[in-house]
């Protein structure tokens, strides 16, 4: 019998398929329902991005690692830094692009993967959980101590080019200010043109602080700094924050891009709504590098990780090498990584070492320890986790009625006690224990006939 | 060369406290082959106790017994609710496992003590000494740490070489089969290591506070720094966490003052890039880090 | 002391080798040949170096001096995932499987040094990535076939019984199609029927393959091997047909206390 998922090219059109079928029910998701919900699939979709490359670097690979934050940054400050002062393609001259910056961004996570990896593919555990440890803490220092290129301890602002294609933005935003955003120093930049009440467009703003709870939206209110849970750094506070609100419409753009989605999505009563292009953006990034992961995780690839992280020796006698197979896992989970920070600065429209600090590390580590760390659907509800679960713990103590200093920090108890019980009694995670039950249920209905 | 001593003299107080918490780092992997991550939060969460007991008895004293014991009872906690009961070749288990609790001990303390980042009183005169007609950057309170750290140094020393608990720590370290067959109540003589790792870190974040402030966060770059001093000094080594530890304090010191403080942790960290690149099982130490 | 046998033709060769360990010499200027085509065993006392010379062989060990012979070259330094490319194969002790992947997979991933498409056809799944896989697929199931466990394919190695998860591991060397084979204790933790249908199948291979067994089983070795090699303490103490090492004193001398264990 021919097993048709054997032919040759049939995984790449069942990759493709299954991906597709998500990205189009999502995109389709993303068009009805309101801008919030639309910026929270954003949030959810990128973290998702980051974690396909946990999922193959803790997972499959074995290796701990609490740099991928960091390595988020790289790809953010790359996209930040060639969008911002590129108008060509080097070399090539070509007119400049975001996918472009996408793409650049990718290739520093890859270069960075590979110092990182090469160093780290000689290390036991908890020397490599240190080093990236070290590394998650380093790299955002190295960019507050070159100001004049990485904008500081307030980052960069950046100028998301939003497909125009004859959409004015919605009325809510703010007042267009008259300089283009780019290159602007912070200083100058229009501050809070809105208020925050003016809220779901704001919540770019609030969100970019707190790591792991995807928006501070509920409190942002209350207490404009409680956005850092997890961040030993100073996110600039709601009040010095730059606003993105403040988006002019009239930014030069490039004008060939394409609407990343059909125009439709974009449109809210005929108005462009910004949080429906994030998600857009997001969702697409997540299904393409989704695409790349399941191809590499249901492939001879998954294997070789898998072989080196149970038995380096006996993977090593069958002819792998064990630096090289866990160097490339380093190497493929930054680049997710990067693009996952791309993605990440054009949602907030901003860079700096508070929004990319240990907390964002640790998120994607915990996101990725609850949903399930040995598979890319554990990857999936990771994210999806990561943006819902502070939203619960906020309604909840919003009918409550507790203190700030309680509500903003519940969701990371909740997240450092689920953290070690999953890690006690569930290593496979929520994925893993779903996995469990219904392979048991249907032992338990099998053996019952 | 007065501006290189100013240095040196002003970084020996922080290299104590690092070379603490990277003791207590050591302290933990040689009983049980764990980094513990939550070190940190756990120094953190006593030093918020001893805060707190502090500005109700006012007894800087009463405030250093307090944060000890609170720190022995945090490391039997951890150790038994948490590190135990992960599965023995679950090594990223037990990593991410360590995370977990720091995680937990963050929030738990952003909970229980709001308002962000609070002074610690100062214990002792924290200005430099005026001496030969100059001010030295080196205060009564830095001798103050340089000497408690000493004192513990020598206890610890004491406690290993010369006492029989001291000396079931060391097999039961070396080789907890052997040690359970002469026996050595091994698991008890672990949970004692954790205790005393709990207080040394303990120790470390009273000293530290009154010279920084304290905060949830507030000693994750103490965890990086103690880290690296633990893994260049080789895990398993106290002479190591010491010697290492002083060292980088005077490192510190030197980089912020002829640089500029923001490139301390950067050096730090290409300290520990090198080392791992160079010599990954320490200076002070035979055992592997690499694997085969 | 050193033995000159009149090798002809050795395929693998190791030339003076010393190997010093946390101070203890493992192995004290030790040369062996193993000929192309016998089955060439490798015995001695427990503590005598015999893995260590595997390890050597493997490039686990680096020795401090001496030298490694394939086929006639001298090899510098050898990394373990090499091996297979110069088509020596070797099993562990114990089983060595992975405990995660089915025995299909675990043969599969011993073809590795088969495999030429990069991770970035990979992750792009390009078609002809299919095709390599299919490929080392069926000759893994041809391999499986051959050692009669190919109903055990889909099974993960804890579901298999011990003499089946060593079939695997053995299948999991023989899908690189080595021309050198390295078993580290085959017979360990197997019963005698299974050990004489393990000696059958070592004799089929030769004279297509050579192969090198350690094993501590002295009926196995007596009835497989053409040349055997004794180690003790590290030294080469004797070399000989069966009956040849059976008949030496020193051999004898060294297994007493040992008291022909195993």
């Amino acid at each position: 019998m021919v097993n048709l998922l054997r032919l040759p090219g049939a995984r790449f059109l069942s990759h493709l398929a299954i991906v597709f079928v998500i990205w189009a029910a999502l995109m389709r998701i993303n068009d009805g329902i309101d801008p919030l919900m639309s910026y929270y699939l954003a949030l959810a979709a990128m973290y998702a991005t980051a974690m396909f490359g946990m999922v193959i670097l803790v997972g499959l690979s074995g290796q701990v690692s609490l740099g991928n934050g960091a390595l988020m940054a790289i790809g953010g400050y790359v996209f930040a830094l060639t969008s911002l002062n590129w108008q060509t393609v080097p070399i090539l001259g070509w007119q400049w692009n975001p996918i472009w910056s996408m793409i650049f961004a990718g290739f520093g996570g890859i270069a960075v993967g590979l110092i990182i990896g090469w160093i780290g593919a000689r290390l036991r555990g908890p020397y490599l959980a240190g080093l990236t440890l070290g590394i998650a803490v380093g790299i955002p220092a190295i960019a507050t101590r070159f100001p004049e290129i990485f904008g500081g301890e307030t980052g960069l602002m950046l100028t998301v080019p939003y497909p125009t294609g004859g959409y004015a933005p919605t009325v809510e935003l703010a007042p267009i200010d008259e300089a283009p955003l780019d290159e602007v120093p912070l200083e100058q930049a229009p501050l809070e043109q809105a208020p925050l009440e003016q809220a779901p467009l704001d919540t770019e703003t609030a969100g970019a602080g707190d790591m792991l709870t995807a928006d501070n939206f509920p409190s942002a209110e209350s207490s404009p700094a409680a956005g850092d849970m997890l961040t030993a750094d100073n996110f600039p506070s709601a009040e010095s924050a730059p606003s993105v609100s403040a988006l002019p419409s009239d930014v030069a753009l490039p004008t060939d891009i394409d609407p990343i989605a059909g125009g439709d999505a974009l449109l809210a009563g005929g108005a462009f709504v910004l949080e429906r292009w994030q998600a857009s953006l997001a969702v697409t990034a997540a299904c393409i590098i989704g695409f790349l992961a399941l191809n590499l995780v249901r492939g001879r690839q998954g294997r070789v990780w898998r072989a080196v992280r149970d038995d380096e020796v006996a993977a090593a006698v069958s002819g792998i090498s064990p630096a090289g197979s866990k160097i490339s896992a380093f190497v493929v989970s930054s680049f997710f990584a990067a693009i996952a920070g791309a993605v990440f600065a054009q949602i907030i429209s901003y860079v700096g070492p508070g929004a990319f600090g240990l907390g964002l590390s640790l998120s994607l580590l915990v996101g990725v320890v609850l949903g399930g760390r040995a598979s890319l659907g554990g990857a999936i509800i990771g994210g999806v986790l990561l943006v819902a679960l502070p939203q619960l713990v906020f309604n909840i103590a919003g009918d409550r009625g507790w203190p700030a200093n309680v509500t903003d920090n519940a969701p990371n108890l909740v997240y450092g006690l689920l953290v070690v019980l999953v890690v006690l009694i569930a290593p496979g995670g929520i994925l893993g224990s779903l996995k469990d039950g219904t392979r048991r249920l249907l032992a338990k209905s099998r053996s019952a006939k | 060369m007065t501006t290189f001593i100013d240095y040196v003299l002003g970084g020996l107080g922080s290299g104590a406290i690092i070379a603490l918490m990277a003791l207590a780092l050591v302290l933990i992997w040689r009983s049980t082959r764990v980094v513990n991550f939550a070190q940190v939060g756990q120094a953190m969460f006593t030093t918020f106790i001893a805060l707190s007991i502090q500005t109700w008895t006012g007894s800087w004293y009463i405030a250093l017994i307090g944060a000890l014991a609170a720190g022995a009872v945090l490391g039997v906690i951890v150790q038994y609710l948490v590190l135990r009961p992960v599965k023995r070749n679950d090594t990223s288990g037990a990593i991410i496992a360590t995370f977990g609790v720091l995680i937990a001990l963050q929030a738990a303390a952003g909970m229980i003590w709001p308002g962000g980042s609070q002074a610690f009183p100062q214990p002792f005169n924290n200005s430099g000494i005026e001496f030969a007609g100059r001010v030295w950057p080196i205060s009564i309170y830095d001798f103050v740490v340089i000497g408690i750290t000493a004192l513990l140094v020598l206890g610890l020393t004491l406690l290993f070489t010369k006492t029989s608990l001291g000396l079931s720590m060391r097999a039961a370290a070396f080789n907890p089969e052997v040690a359970k067959l002469s026996g050595v109540r091994v698991s008890r003589v672990l949970t004692f290591g954790w205790a005393l790792a709990g207080s040394v870190g303990a120790v470390a974040g009273i000293l530290v506070a009154p010279v920084s402030t304290i905060s949830p966060n507030s000693f994750d770059i103490l965890l990086v720094y103690a880290f690296t001093v633990a893994v260049i000094g080789g895990l398993d080594s106290l002479i190591g966490a010491i010697s290492i530890g002083v060292f980088t304090g005077l490192i510190i010191s030197l980089v912020s003052g002829y640089s500029d403080s923001g490139n301390a942790p950067v050096v730090a960290l290409l300290l520990l890039a090198l080392n791992l690149i160079l010599k990954p099982e320490g200076i002070f130490s035979h055992h592997k880090a690499r694997s085969v | 002391m050193k033995y000159f046998l009149p090798l002809t033709d050795p395929i693998l060769e190791i030339v003076d080798i010393s190997v010093k360990l946390s101070g203890l010499q493992i192995l004290d200027n030790v040369s062996i040949g193993v000929p192309q085509g016998t089955v060439t065993g490798l015995i001695g006392p427990n503590g005598a170096g015999k893995t260590t010379v595997f390890n050597v062989i493997s490039g686990f060990v680096t020795a401090d001096s001496g030298y490694l012979k394939v086929d006639g070259k001298k090899q510098k330094h050898v990394h373990p995932h090499h091996l297979t490319k110069k088509g020596i194969a070797r099993t562990l002790q114990g089983v060595g499987l992975f405990p995660t992947m089915s025995a299909l997979e675990n043969v599969m991933i011993g073809g590795s040094s088969q495999v030429r498409s990069g991770i970035i056809a990979q992750s792009l799944a390009m078609p002809w990535t299919d095709v390599e896989q299919n490929r080392l697929r069926a000759q893994s199931m041809a391999v499986l076939g051959e050692l009669n466990i190919a109903e055990a394919a889909n099974r993960l190695p804890g579901e298999l019984p011990y003499p089946i998860q060593k079939r695997v591991a053995l299948a999991r060397a023989l899908v690189s199609d080595p021309q050198v084979l390295l078993l580290d204790e085959p017979a360990g933790g197997i019963s005698a029927a299974d050990i004489s249908e393990l000696a059958e199948l070592i004799r089929s291979w030769v004279p297509k393959r050579t192969v090198l067994l350690v094993e501590h089983h002295m009926e196995l070795v007596m009835e497989v091997c053409d040349l055997i090699w004794v180690l003790d303490a590290g030294k080469v103490i004797a070399a000989g047909t069966p009956d040849e090492v059976r008949r030496n004193p020193a051999v004898l001398a060294a297994y007493l206390g040992e008291d022909g264990a195993t």
